[in-house]
């Protein structure tokens, strides 16, 4: 005997597909089971015309406003457990090379590829900008650069010399449109000492119309010389069917 | 996946709360204190992952402390001081929210039927799941709601065609 709830669930679409079969047997071969079924048909129907017209009722005023101020929560938030940091909402990676340079400008008063680091109190050496740092970051002091405001400068400039926006979005690409959230996705990606990142998708989110995306670091990433970690979490949203970067937070 | 926060998501609560209100005052009073309650509480359940949930129970949760205020739920009478049956009441909400005359007679046919089945119905008119129709009802198992469900169908059907 099949369960009337079994005849419910089939008629709303929602049985399982192993017991359908079952199902829909036993409504062809019995009247009263097919009766059932076009109650819950028709009931089911009913009650999606009733929502759906309620729904095209517009709001009244009061809840318009509330309304607005509940999509306010859809848009991404930066994570600012310490200290964190956000281009606008409006960000491309390029941006962050145009931070460096004023960056290292104000800190050595002009800009060049090269800047000076000491690797010990004592002795000092030229290091590429473009180029992957090769001390491990704990040795690494720069010059200038010993207050907590200049910090945050020092892991952005930092971040745009190891991080290849390109070459993440070519990676990224072809396993975003998939990911879920807790997904880890691998990429060939490194950081400043040469550590494979991987990322986690944390959020889906809508952001003016755009599906979007929160990823982040899958492990907190040591920007500067007396950073002890900084999260990272990139929003990526699908623009024209491809993802684009549209924000990075950087926060302790 | 979250909820996503925008007027269909209170368009929802309003229907849901035409459940709750049982046909005896304005949803949109419930909606309006429900929204109310999940903003002032914005830290709590913005990234609750089902927050619909939150704000159902929290309609419930102010329609009962409304009767129990005895404020806007005592009977009401006329200049004579005659009561006036609730009855009239509910036309005034289908009116209010002028609904076709079949989804009228539905909503009508609704609010004259038990309390559960008021509720129920409202709720799986809104697409919601058996899990989050048991979260939301308090009642023991999913079965249960699943019977409770397919009784107040048969039911309205009956009632509808009568």
């Amino acid at each position: 005997m099949i369960d009337e709830t079994k005849i419910m669930q089939y008629a709303d679409g929602t049985l399982p597909i192993e017991e359908r079969e079952e199902v829909q047997k036993a409504i062809e071969a019995d009247p009263k089971l097919k009766e059932l079924f076009n109650t819950f048909k028709e009931t089911g129907d009913l009650l999606f015309k009733l929502s759906n017209e309620v729904k095209s009722k517009p709001l009244p005023q009061n809840l318009q406003e509330k309304a607005e101020i509940l999509k306010s929560w859809n848009r991404p938030v930066i994570k600012d457990k310490d200290k964190s940091f956000n281009f606008f909402g409006l960000f491309k990676f390029q941006y962050a090379g145009v931070a460096a340079a004023f960056c290292l400008f104000f800190v050595g008063g002009f800009y060049t590829n090269t800047f000076m680091a000491s690797l010990d109190d004592t002795s000092s050496g030229t290091v590429k900008l473009s180029k992957k740092i090769e001390v491990e970051p704990e040795k690494l002091k720069m010059r200038s650069i010993q207050k907590d405001d200049e910090d945050l400068q020092t892991r952005i400039a930092n971040l745009y010399r190891y991080f290849d926006e390109d070459k993440f979005l070519s990676q990224i690409s072809p396993l975003i449109n998939d990911a879920e959230v807790n997904d880890v996705i691998e990429t060939n990606l490194e950081d400043n000492i040469g550590k494979k990142i991987n990322f986690t998708v944390v959020e889906n989110f809508r952001s003016d119309g755009n599906e979007c995306k929160k990823l982040d670091f899958s492990e907190p990433v040591k920007l500067s010389n007396i950073d002890e970690g900084t999260n990272i979490s990139l929003d990526l949203c699908k623009v024209d069917e491809n993802y684009e970067l549209t924000s990075i937070n950087l926060s302790k | 996946m979250k909820e996503k926060l925008d007027e269909n998501f209170i368009k929802s609560l309003v229907n849901i709360a035409l459940g709750i209100v049982r046909g005896k005052s304005d949803p949109y009073e419930l909606v309006n204190g429900a929204v109310e309650y999940l903003i002032s509480n914005k830290e709590k359940y913005m990234d609750h992952p089902n927050i619909k949930a939150i704000a159902v129970l929290k309609m419930k949760g102010l329609f009962i402390d409304n009767i129990r205020k005895n404020e806007k739920f005592s009977p009401m009478t006329d200049d004579e001081g005659k009561t006036i049956d609730v009855e009239d009441k509910k036309e005034d909400i289908s009116e209010k929210i002028s609904l076709s005359d079949e989804c009228k007679k539905v909503l009508s046919t609704i609010t004259k039927m038990g309390d559960k089945c008021q509720e129920i119905l409202m709720l799986a008119s809104e697409g919601m799941s058996m899990q989050e129709m048991q979260e939301v009802t308090g009642v023991k198992s999913v079965g249960t709601v699943l019977s409770r469900l397919s009784n107040c169908r048969k039911e309205l059907k009956g009632l509808m065609g009568s």
